[in-house]
């Protein structure tokens, strides 16, 4: 009994991820061939639906048809779907996965090699962002969005408060404990989102965790860029001056609206969302963005999170398919309406909702600044989302004071070479 | 006298048509009797024993990239690896920690959900209560609940900022705090890493308290009635029924739902799973159903089918010796 549910439920994961196969049909001379596309856009209201964009796709091309289909799941769960489809023959062609994801899946096999198709079309997309899509120097889809870290605040409470907008760390951190002494929290440690926002924050100091070293992986978290993000939060938990929050926990959102929290380091994907948990409240119309302040020598964010779309191993029309991917990730204003800093290049219009709780502020010039400037060094290795629980967990250690926050690092350091040692890839030792 | 001791010839080609009717009668009764059985035994072996079998002979492989290359060799190899991935499990701290968790919960859990579920069966199973269809439907109710969807009931029941609990208790704080002088706190932070376990438990007994009153109810109305008869006239109250006769005779039930109780402690996955979305420093491994799913989510190490195969069969193996244990216990104590 025991042995059965068991391994029910690991063969339930298999089971339940045949998806619709399509890809494999060939066309005939007058017979459209059909392209499938996995995402997880968020379709939220107001946003452009992505099925209205791909309706106009396949309203003028007749002979190409993309079916789109959003997965509701965790990232995990549709890497395990996608493995389990490519095994099955039955992938869909395109998929959406986020830029640490793209190694893995590459060392896994499950991405086609479309470097050549790609030339026509990478001139659209930042170079940065392509970069990210690109593994082993083969290109293997095109870029969506990045997430470069931004430093947002309540712009009101900062004049009340008489405090200077921050453009470095340091003052970062003055900043903070100069409204923790009027207790409000000018920042937030987030645990739960410890491995891509603290991973990126030290990208932004200028940290590589991960480098190639005479063919092998080097994981190294003891340079100087990763040292300065764990003494930034270090001084802030230790003076209690930073609030201690999950991003996605209730008091996170309550210290928003009820103005405790009046600053955040985030993500540019968090623009929307920001606005969203504060619709309705005060601070409407207070906040404000500008870019991560300094934590290295030079003006330098870090990644955290972004997506690109991948051409799935055994896409049986891949140049069709990179034809709409292409297509599909410049149509710039119905993408920037579902909350994406898009990787295209061209000029982004900030949404009028989004102009308004921003106080008229153009925030998508700021964001697209600050894609410009991310770090072209710090690169995710084959097994970075395994990386996540032992980071999150230390993070969560360090929030309650009980260990130091460089031990994050260390557990992240660990946890790496766990991975790569996994799969087996070389590690240098 | 001859036609009494030999058969004549017609006689013996009606005996002999009679057998052949009955050797006919026979097949076709087996044929039937298997037609009624295929379509139990084809689901069975398509999941149930399949998977079992992918799932064992998964648990002996392991996943590598092909090549030494930075990444690989552009795909994965399954190699055979023996028992590699059980000396990993076996020697993973994690996975002890977590099964000790899992330990824990059900030696405290289990009693205290059995005994409420016999008491409230034999209550139902009393004269004391009227409309029993009414109580049995309100009892069992929890269990129709999909799991998750309960667990979320009982986060926000937990949660620190928004506990009606809390709330309550927080006001006889306060009111004992200024009737007493001194500062009196009576709330409780239920997702502390020490209350998280009676947390979690509180959330199951809810759950299956009700599930497995039905199967001692079902039990004690399988008892005749006659025997109770029999005490009355014998003198026997109605405390001495209960003691001697009926919960003697549900012990057939306690086993088995002692039996179930263990497996899903166990197995112990969606509480845990949605508290830990809420307590990240409970990790993606607490409990071992959880380092299984992570595993095959590639979202710790190692990860993949073949390590993750061998936590879910290593698991189903402790299960097994401890229910062998509690039945082998049963059975000598009630010899």
């Amino acid at each position: 009994m025991g042995i059965a549910a068991a391994a029910t439920m690991l063969f339930g994961v298999t089971a339940c991820s045949t998806g619709p196969a399509t890809s494999g049909e060939e066309a005939g001379p007058n017979e459209s061939i059909t392209i499938d596309y996995l995402h997880r856009l968020p379709d939220g209201e107001g946003m452009t639906k992505v099925a209205d964009i791909i309706a106009e796709w396949n309203t003028a091309h007749p002979d190409v048809q993309v079916t789109a289909t959003k997965f509701d799941g965790k990232a995990a769960e549709m890497l395990t779907k996608l493995k389990a489809d490519v095994k099955a023959g039955s992938v869909s062609c395109l998929a959406q996965l986020g830029y640490s994801e793209v190694p893995t899946m590459y060392t896994e096999g499950m991405l086609e090699n479309v470097t050549d198709l790609a030339q026509g079309y990478v001139d659209n997309f930042s170079a940065g962002a392509v970069a990210l899509m690109t593994v082993n120097g083969e290109t293997v889809g095109l870029p969506q969005d990045t997430g470069p870290l931004v430093y947002y605040y309540n712009a009101a409470e900062f004049e009340r408060l008489g405090l200077t907008v921050p453009t470095t760390a340091d003052e970062l951190a003055a900043a903070t404990t100069a409204a923790a002494a009027a207790g409000k929290y000018a920042v937030a440690f987030q645990p739960d989102e410890a491995q891509y926002w603290l991973s990126g924050q030290t990208a932004a100091a200028g940290a590589a965790w991960f480098t190639a070293e005479d063919g092998k992986w080097s994981v190294d978290v003891s340079d100087a860029g990763t040292a300065k993000v764990a003494s930034f939060w270090q001084g802030l938990i230790d003076t209690k001056s930073t609030l201690v929050a999950n991003r996605w926990g209730d008091e996170f959102k309550q210290a928003l609206v009820d103005q405790t929290l009046i600053g955040t380091i985030g993500a540019a994907w968090e623009a929307p969302l920001l606005a969203g948990d504060m619709a309705g409240s005060a601070n409407e119309g207070q906040w404000a963005v500008v870019e991560l302040p300094t934590f290295g020598a030079t003006q330098m964010t870090g990644p955290d999170g972004g997506s690109g779309v991948a051409v799935m191993k055994g896409c049986a029309h891949p140049a069709e398919a990179m034809d709409f991917n292409n297509w599909f990730n410049t149509q710039i204003d119905p993408l920037v309406s579902q909350g994406l800093v898009v990787a295209a290049k061209g000029a982004m219009t900030t949404p009028d909702s989004i102009k308004s709780f921003y106080g008229g502020q153009d925030v998508f010039s700021v964001l697209a600044a600050a894609n410009e400037s991310l770090s072209p060094d710090f690169i995710y290795i084959p097994g970075f989302p395994a990386v996540n629980g032992d980071m999150v967990k230390a993070a969560d250690a360090a929030g309650q004071g009980t260990a130091p926050v460089m031990d994050i690092f260390t557990a992240a350091q660990t946890s790496a070479i766990a991975a790569l040692t996994s799969a087996g890839l070389p590690v240098a030792k | 006298m001859s036609t009494l001791t030999r058969p004549t010839a017609p006689e013996r080609l009606v005996t002999e048509q009679r057998a052949q009717a009955n050797r006919r009668r026979r097949r076709r009764e087996g044929r039937i009797g298997w037609g009624f059985f295929a379509p139990f035994a084809i689901l069975f072996v398509l999941t149930f024993v399949i998977p079992i079998l992918v799932s064992i002979r998964s648990s002996f492989f392991t996943e590598k990239a092909a090549g030494d290359s930075l990444y690989g060799g552009g795909g994965m190899v399954e190699t055979f690896a023996f028992l590699d991935n059980y000396a990993q499990v076996l020697g993973n701290a994690t996975f002890w920690e977590g099964m000790g968790r899992v330990l824990l919960f059900g030696a405290f859990q289990i009693p205290v959900m059995l005994g409420g579920a016999l008491i409230l069966a034999l209550l139902l199973d009393s004269f004391i209560v009227r409309r029993v269809a009414f109580f049995r439907l309100s009892y069992f109710l929890p269990y129709a609940i999909p799991g998750v969807i309960a667990a979320l009931v009982w986060t926000y029941i937990f949660s620190p900022g928004l506990s009606p609990i809390n709330q309550t208790l927080g006001s006889i704080s306060e009111w004992l705090t200024g009737l007493l002088g001194n500062n009196v706190d009576l709330t409780i932070d239920f997702f502390a890493p020490g209350t998280i376990i009676a947390s979690m438990a509180t959330m199951t007994t809810w759950t299956f308290m009700g599930y497995n009153m039905l199967i001692f109810l079902a039990a004690l109305q399988a008892i005749p009635h006659d025997l109770y008869e029999a005490a009355r006239l014998d003198g026997a109250g109605e405390f001495d029924i209960v003691r001697r006769i009926k919960v003697p005779m549900v012990g057939q039930a306690t086993l088995l739902a002692v039996l179930l109780s263990i497996i899903g402690t166990v197995q112990l996955f969606n509480e845990p799973t949605v508290l830990a979305a809420v307590n990240p420093w409970m990790g993606n491994d607490y409990t071992p159903m959880m380092l299984a799913y992570s595993s095959m989510m590639g979202t710790t190490s190692p990860s993949g089918a073949g390590p993750a195969s061998a936590v879910s069969i290593s698991m189903a193996v402790i299960a097994g010796i401890l229910a062998a244990i509690f039945a082998l216990v049963q059975k000598r104590s009630t010899r």
